[in-house]
C-alpha cells in the first residue's frame, strides 16, 4: 500500500473508478447477443465445409490443424518456450543435482502413504493414461485431440507421484525422455509444414490421403500434426511437473549459490 | 435456458466468489480447483467438450498442483541434512 493510502481512500478511489467504468459495462451488457445466439458465420461455414473438404467429424480439429494450422504451430512453440523457461529458471535455482530426500516443514511430520491412496493411484493411473491416449487418438472423429490428450496423459502420470512418491515418479518418468518428447513433438509439427513446402504446396497443406469420413485414421497430414501436439503437450507438462516436484526436495550439498 | 444451465451458472458464480473470498493461499488453491471443475461441467453442458477436457486437466490438476508445490516449497527447509541451514 502506498504511503498515506487508508482503507477509506481506497474505497473512494474504487467508487470513482467504478463510476467511470460503469457506463461502458452497462453498454456492453445491454448489447450482448442473446444467450445461445451465434451471429458470426465462421462456425456454420466450417460445419458445412469440413466434413466434405477434410473428411473430419471433429470440426475443432479441422480448425486447429488445417484451416488455422499455422496458429497451432505458434502455440506449439509458445509451449516450448514456456517449458524451456521453467526448466532454465528452476535449474538455475538448484543446480543439476537430484536429491530424492524431501524437504521438511518445521512442525509438520511426513506421514507414510495410506494403502488406499496407493491402491487408487495404481488403479486410476493406467485408466487415465489409457483415456488420454483414447482422446488423443480420436482427435479427428470425436471431441478432444492432441492438447487435451497430452494434458490428460501427463495428469495420469502425476498419479505416480501421488501413489509412489518422488522416487516412483523419477523411476518411471525419465526427464531426458520427456525433454525429447517435447522437442520432437514441436519439431514434428513444424516438419509437417515444411514437408508441404517441399512438395511445392502452401505451408501445412494436406498432401496425404484423407481417408473415409468418421474413420479413426482419417484426416491425412492432420494425424501426424496431432501426434506431434500430443508428444509436445504430454512431454511438456511432464517436464514442468517434474521440475516443480524437484522444488520440494532437499537442495543438494554440492550446489553453491 | 434449462434448469441444468441455470444451476451451473449459479454454481459458477458461487464458486468464483468463493475463490475471491478465500483468505489463505491454500484455501484459495482448492477453491480455484473447485471453480475449474464447475467451469468444466458448464462447458460440457454448453456442448463444448473439447474445452471441458482441457479445463478439467489444466484447471483442476495442473494449476492447483503447481500452486501447492510453490506454497509447500516456500514453507520448507530445503537445506542439506546435517549442514548449516
Amino acid at each position: 500500500m502506498p504511503r498515506g493510502m487508508t482503507p477509506r481512500a481506497r474505497l473512494v478511489l474504487f467508487a470513482l473508478a467504478g463510476l467511470c467504468v460503469l457506463p461502458g459495462v452497462m453498454h456492453v451488457a445491454l448489447h450482448m447477443p442473446q444467450f445461445g445466439a451465434h451471429p458470426l458465420p465462421y462456425g456454420d461455414a466450417i460445419n458445412a465445409a469440413a466434413p466434405g473438404e477434410r473428411h473430419l467429424t471433429n470440426m475443432v480439429s479441422a480448425v486447429n490443424f488445417d484451416y488455422r494450422g499455422f496458429n497451432t504451430l505458434g502455440e506449439e512453440f509458445m509451449l516450448l518456450c514456456a517449458v524451456t523457461g521453467v526448466t532454465v529458471l528452476l535449474r538455475g535455482q538448484r543446480g543439476e543435482g537430484r536429491s530424492a530426500e524431501p524437504g521438511v516443514t518445521p512442525g509438520r511430520p511426513i506421514p507414510p502413504r495410506s494403502d488406499g491412496v496407493v491402491l487408487i493411484c495404481h488403479l486410476g493411473g493406467p485408466v487415465i493414461l489409457l483415456f488420454g491416449l483414447y482422446v488423443a487418438l480420436h482427435a479427428m472423429t470425436t471431441p478432444g485431440g492432441g492438447f487435451q490428450g497430452g494434458v490428460i496423459i501427463a495428469s495420469g502420470a502425476l498419479l505416480l507421484f501421488l501413489g509412489d512418491g518422488y522416487d516412483g515418479w523419477h523411476r518411471m518418468i525419465r526427464s531426458e525422455a520427456m525433454d525429447a518428447c517435447e522437442g520432437a513433438g514441436a519439431a514434428l509439427y513444424a516438419a509437417c509444414g515444411f514437408a508441404s513446402v517441399l512438395l511445392d504446396l502452401p505451408f501445412l497443406q494436406d498432401f496425404l490421403p484423407l481417408g473415409a469420413l468418421g474413420d479413426l485414421f482419417s484426416g491425412g497430414l492432420m494425424l501426424i500434426e496431432n501426434a506431434g501436439v500430443t508428444l509436445a503437450v504430454g512431454g511438456g507438462f511432464a517436464v514442468v511437473f517434474g521440475k516443480f516436484l524437484e522444488e520440494t526436495r532437499i537442495i543438494p550439498e554440492a550446489y553453491k549459490p | 435456458m434449462s434448469v441444468l444451465l441455470s444451476a451451473l451458472f449459479l454454481l459458477t458464480a458461487v464458486s468464483g466468489t468463493g475463490v475471491a473470498l478465500s483468505r489463505t493461499p491454500r484455501q484459495q488453491v482448492l477453491a480455484m480447483a473447485v471453480n475449474g471443475m464447475v467451469l468444466a461441467l458448464l462447458f460440457m453442458a454448453l456442448q463444448a467438450p473439447d474445452v471441458a477436457f482441457a479445463e478439467v486437466a489444466v484447471g483442476t490438476v495442473a494449476l492447483p498442483l503447481l500452486f501447492l508445490v510453490v506454497l509447500a516449497s516456500t514453507k520448507m527447509d530445503r537445506s542439506p541434512r546435517g549442514g548449516d541451514p
